[in-house]
């Protein structure tokens, strides 16, 4: 029970858990969604969030949001697909799709930190000039014909696992790896706790920053790469809405919304687990259209209860404390009752 | 003098800029009654952002409106096509909006998660119950319930002395909100909430229930908001005013209120909701598609809070200044 009750203090575990026991359930009732390659498919089509995810959680941490990635994404994906129709070899359509996305990211992390526009206005403005300027690039048509290489990419396999999920597992372990191991990676964490102590200690807050949204439009752009590999066209509605799932993720992962709190791997976890409930319906044989409200309710649920748990947790903490300050001081031995008490509250 | 300087004004001069510049390059927009009428296209977003400002300026947000909108639209065509009273129905649609608000309010207090994060939830929420009821009932998901009655599509359609019946709805709505917003107890309350929750609550204020109100009252909006839009379109669909979230909260801050509270005036907000509501219409008379105006106002709306933050502020300053220094010495005093 008490490893349990650990385990459930580490988000990210908690959430595998949660994954876990998800497809477990799923699986007992229809042994189709465990057998078979329907979870494999499930985890590649999940990349595209997962990058997101990823990459939104370096703003999060610090304390601000981007909402601007889908609109982003939708640009990027736009340029790819149109170099890669023109007979530009990938690797230049994907360097320019990433530097796009890169240089949008930079110029929300200048707004927000040059300029001090609150980043969720900085993003929103961005997100209605991006998604504006892709119908004029595109002139308001999908892009068909994107070469058969390109596409053939997505379904590549190196060990077994196709190429979109060793992107992503690639992006995620090099993203943790600099956000943990690298001094710099504990910057996010101390501009997003303490923004003003960071700048008195002389942390360079406004390269942060910056860096946290180039980071942020980075990811928006792999994705938008993963998704003209997956789907094989561009729509004009790519991306659209997507940064409300990507920011869920994250908090589903446990990334705080107030900086300073979180784990990649949570919002990774995170996004894995909207999809796999986003997927997980059809073999549950519910209609499509109950997506959305049972995600919706599972967020608020995670949510509410983690918050509950967490409230919990501390009142706990304070009564124990409490109890063994009274104990030390009186030097009672513990009457029954109290020990009775504590078991059925474990 | 001092109502010269401030943000409202300055609005209502873009706007004035706004109408001219429009008129100048395409000679059909200064058409009085095309104007008025054009109104009716945006005038959801104008509702559903008056009770939107409470909830920013207590230092909250609620991005879950525009599902609200569809819920209480799908909640209305639904239980009309089963024989309720077509003013019945809306009865349901608006207290529908009042319980998805109080619902938000509820697990914001009850669960302590940040506001953005609870109707992020139930934005998913309360479309996908739009869905699912749209979906259970006969009506087939994306063309909708249509057929109202023709006194309930004249709600949004018709006119009353010239004037379209939305714009008497938003002027009413924007006296009831201003009266209780600047005039009121409540409303001071609630930017003492937003500006210092803590200093509120050891004050006496009941800071939760202010606060759930607020999210009450935005529920209202969006409640309202999606009955106008299925008697302005005459078909209630659970999708409707599912793109009205970002409109909404940039027309609130473009209108002057501080994204993190305390700050703000329901005037702005309507000025704000109109000037944008105009500019796509404008840009669409020239050609551009409403997607494609959104440029416009993305750069709108970065712009003015770039200009508010710096350089608006100092300009201000400086012609006080300037005016002072030569009229009046001992006025000075009264600077800020």
């Amino acid at each position: 029970m008490k490893l349990l009750l650990r385990l459930m203090q580490i988000r990210e575990a908690s959430i595998f858990l949660f994954i876990l026991l998800f497809v477990g359930c799923i699986g007992l009732v229809n042994p189709a969604f465990t057998s078979g390659g329907s979870l494999g498919l499930i985890l590649k089509s999940s990349m595209i969030l997962l990058v997101l995810a990823v990459g939104q959680s370096f703003v999060l941490i610090t304390a601000n949001i981007d909402v601007s990635v889908g609109s982003t994404m939708g640009l990027s994906a736009a340029v790819c697909g149109m170099m890669l129709t023109h007979g530009v070899s990938g690797s230049l359509s994907v360097a320019a799709a990433l530097l796009i996305g890169s240089c949008i990211g930079a110029a929300n992390g200048l707004g927000v930190s040059f300029f001090r526009i609150p980043s969720i206005i900085m993003t929103l403005g961005t997100l209605g000039i991006v998604r504006g300027y892709m119908l004029f690039y595109t002139e308001g048509k999908w892009i068909e014909d994107i070469p058969f290489y390109f596409k053939k990419l997505s379904s590549a396999a190196f060990l077994g696992i196709q190429l979109p999920v060793w992107i992503g597992i690639i992006a995620a372990v090099m993203a943790y790896l600099f956000l943990t191991r690298s001094s710099v990676g504990r910057y996010f964490y101390a501009v997003g706790d303490n923004e003003a102590g960071a700048r008195l200690i002389g942390l360079p807050v406004k390269s942060i920053t910056v860096l946290a949204f180039t980071f942020s439009g980075l990811s928006a752009s792999i994705a938008a790469c993963l998704f003209v590999m997956n789907i094989g066209f561009v729509p004009n509605q790519t991306g659209t809405g997507i940064e409300l799932q990507v920011i869920a993720a994250a908090v589903l992962g446990g990334v705080s919304l107030s900086g300073g709190q979180g784990s990649l791997f949570g919002a990774a976890l995170g996004a894995i687990f909207l999809e796999v409930i986003n997927n997980s319906l059809v073999f549950l044989k519910v209609p499509a259209y109950w997506n959305n409200a049972i995600s919706g309710f599972l967020l608020l649920l995670i949510v509410t209860g983690d918050s509950r748990f967490q409230l919990w947790l501390q009142s706990n903490g304070k009564k124990k404390q409490q109890e063994q300050e009274n104990m030390s001081r009186s030097k009672l031995p513990k009457s029954g009752e109290g020990g009775y008490e504590d078991k059925v509250v474990l | 003098m001092k109502s010269f300087y401030r943000w409202e004004f300055f609005l209502l001069l873009i706007f004035i800029v706004e109408i001219g510049i429009f008129g100048w390059l395409s000679p059909g927009f200064l058409n009085v009654n095309n104007l008025l009428f054009s109104m009716n296209d945006f005038m959801f977003i104008s509702i559903a952002a008056i009770p939107m400002t409470l909830v920013i300026i207590s230092g909250g947000i609620d991005v879950s409106i525009g599902s609200i909108m569809g819920l209480c639209s799908i909640i209305l065509g639904v239980s009309w096509s089963h024989g309720v009273n077509v003013w019945l129905a809306v009865l349901i649609a608006i207290s529908s909006g009042l319980a998805a608000g109080l619902l938000n309010g509820l697990i914001i207090l009850y669960s302590r998660v940040q506001p953005l994060v609870v109707t992020l939830g139930s934005m998913f929420l309360f479309s996908g119950l739009a869905l699912v009821i749209s979906g259970g009932s006969k009506a087939s998901g994306y063309e909708g319930i249509s057929g109202f009655p023709d006194t309930f599509v004249q709600l949004g359609n018709g006119s009353f002395i010239g004037i379209p019946n939305p714009l008497w709805f938003l002027i009413g709505m924007t006296a009831v909100f201003c009266t209780l917003l600047h005039f009121t107890k409540y409303g001071r309350s609630v930017y003492l909430v937003g500006i210092n929750s803590k200093a509120a609550f050891y004050s006496g204020l009941r800071i939760k229930w202010i606060s759930l109100s607020t999210y009450i009252l935005s529920g209202l909006g969006g409640g309202l908001g999606g009955i106008l839009l299925t008697s302005y379109f005459s078909s209630a669909r659970a999708d409707l005013g599912s793109e009205a979230v970002l409109p909404v909260i940039t027309a609130v801050v473009l209108g002057g209120t501080s994204i993190i509270g305390g700050k703000g005036s329901i005037a702005g907000t309507v000025i704000a909701s109109i000037v944008i509501g105009f500019m796509q219409y404008g840009l669409q008379m020239i050609g551009l598609t409403s997607e494609q105006a959104s440029i416009v106002i993305g750069a709108m709306l970065i712009i003015s809070v770039m200009a508010r933050q710096s350089s608006y502020q100092k300009v201000i300053q400086w012609f006080r200044q300037s005016k002072t220094d030569s009229s009046d010495p001992t006025y000075k005093g009264e600077m800020r």
